[in-house]
């Protein structure tokens, strides 16, 4: 038995591995509570609206729930950061009406799968005790008000500020951080500005124990608390404007014919190789990446651009798409190993499992030129990730590259086809090779060295 | 002295039986349990509000005829 190494905060239970596979271990004090859960209907009820993860009990306190890809908030654009905190709301909203509330709301509980969010953590609930203000209310505001406000309000990167602060960012720094507008809407003012006054007013009080013991709030009170911050939240949107890549395929360098052919290219690879699980790197709003997810494969379609996963993720939505998945990924800054031990949250390639095919479409001069990322290094990386790789060569007198090179000297004298093959082939047998026609284009099919 | 002992395993069997403060692993902040109180019962009171406009006014239409799907 292998514990999970995020696993370790609650008391009612844990989760582990055996032989590969997921387990939740109940704590006896937990047994009865586990009971109401699935007696009263309340499993059920979350399970036919999609917003809990399914499990199958194996003994009587143990169950084995479905395996889900974890992401974390970092790499979720605003709409998943919004669903992902409707959800949490939505199913307080539904466990109090069985006798039942979330003992916990943080943002790590919420997964998305087939773009839905679910609680993944089944011993999240509590016997509700009537008149018992909600345990989780600070850490939902800290978890997902703050980092929403302060994409929405002041920059869309802010999400990433959970990055140093893993249990939530503080209500004083948002504050803080916060333009002065947004004192003027009055929800935010009270769940953010308020809230985090009312914190520090209270830290210092001697008689914390008994002001808790005395705080009462009806069930109908906490349910007309649930509509409030879900008002809130469905009404912090963000602002309409426009980054890099947003329109990205509208201003490509390809002209119609050159487009037509690279996606033909990919077509036929996508039917060559039949990939069951695909990671395409700098996916922009994931055009090429539907290639492959409606070819059957599930899809992990990365980029950079917050907006551009935003698109993505608001068309896969739209569209019901269930086997493309976009998350916001920096290669050049991935998610690193953080919390207790390094060892709460993991890189993205401990948590990436069986990835049959990387796909890097205009990405490698964007990396070399931008980020000084040798090919090497490229090669290495990727090699890491799968089997198979699909990549485009865009040369140096691609009109996108003379632009990156024109305010700098040009010290990538080994930014050649023939070089990239070099390097490449240290790493991958290269099974094709195609031009793009009218382009400083190449795209590559290549299978990893040694591949098991 | 017996009867402070009776006091005291009372206290501790109370101490027992109670969930909230045996297990709750979370700090739910003095100031926040404060705030959410003071929240709830306002919302609460905008709440019940709108359900009885929402009755008046669906009792008028019922009354003149009218339904939602008109509007």
């Amino acid at each position: 038995m292998k514990i999970e190494a995020s696993s370790f905060k609650d008391y009612d239970a844990f989760v582990f591995f055996e032989s590969g596979e997921l387990f939740r271990k109940l704590s006896e004090n937990y047994l009865p509570v586990y009971k109401k859960f699935t007696e009263s209907g309340l499993y059920s009820r979350l399970l036919s609206e999609n917003l809990i993860v399914g499990h199958e009990e194996i003994t009587e306190d143990t169950i084995k729930p479905e395996k889900v890809f974890i992401s974390y908030p970092w790499e979720w654009c605003f709409s998943q950061l919004k669903d992902a905190a409707l959800a949490t709301l939505k199913i307080q909203d539904i466990a109090l009406d069985y006798g039942m509330s979330l003992k916990d709301a943080n943002c790590y509980n919420i997964q998305f799968v087939e773009n839905k969010p679910i609680l993944i953590d089944t011993s999240s609930f509590e016997v509700y005790t009537e008149g018992e203000p909600w345990v989780a209310y600070k850490q939902f505001c800290e978890n997902f008000m703050s980092p929403l406000c302060l994409m929405a309000y002041k920059d869309l990167n802010l999400n990433s500020l959970l990055l140093g602060n893993i249990n939530g960012i503080s209500l004083e720094l948002t504050s803080k951080l916060l333009p002065f507008s947004a004192r003027f809407n009055p929800n935010l003012f009270m769940h953010i500005y308020l809230h985090g006054k009312m914190q520090k007013q209270y830290s210092q009080a001697e008689n914390q124990k008994q002001i808790a013991q005395n705080l009462k709030m009806s069930k109908f009170q906490q349910k007309a608390l649930i509509l409030n911050l879900i008002k809130t939240i469905e009404n912090i949107n963000l602002k309409k404007y426009k980054t890099e890549w947003d329109n990205y395929y509208t201003f490509t360098n390809y002209n119609e014919v050159s487009f037509g052919k690279k996606q033909e290219i990919i077509k036929n690879y996508c039917t060559e190789l039949k990939p069951a699980r695909v990671c395409d790197f700098g996916s922009n709003n994931g055009f090429f990446s539907r290639i492959f997810s409606d070819s059957g494969a599930e899809v992990f379609s990365f980029d950079i651009d917050k907006l551009a996963v935003e698109a993505n993720y608001l068309r896969a939505k739209k569209e019901n798409e269930k086997n493309i998945f976009p998350l916001v990924f920096d290669m050049v800054n991935p998610s690193p190993n953080l919390g207790w031990n390094n060892e709460e949250r993991k890189t993205l390639l401990q948590r990436l499992e069986s990835i049959d095919v990387s796909v890097a479409l205009a990405l490698i001069h964007h990396l070399r030129f931008t980020y000084n990322i040798p090919f090497y290094k490229m090669a290495e990386y990727f090699s890491r990730v799968s089997k198979y790789l699909i990549i485009e060569f865009v040369g140096k007198k691609d009109s996108k590259v003379q632009m990156m090179l024109s305010h700098r000297k040009d010290v990538f004298v080994d930014y050649d086809e023939e070089h990239f093959e070099k390097v490449f082939s240290e790493y991958y047998n290269i099974s094709d090779k195609q031009k793009i026609d009218s382009a400083e284009r190449t795209m590559y099919l290549m299978e990893r060295k040694n591949a098991e | 002295m017996r009867n402070i002992f009776k006091v005291l395993f009372i206290l501790f069997v109370i101490n027992l039986i109670n969930p909230q403060a045996a297990f709750a692993y979370l700090d739910p902040n003095t100031g926040s349990m404060v705030l959410q109180t003071i929240i709830a019962c306002v919302t609460a009171i905008g709440l019940t509000f709108k359900m009885w406009k929402n009755s008046v006014i669906s009792f008028f239409k019922k009354i003149t005829g009218k339904n939602d799907d008109e509007n």
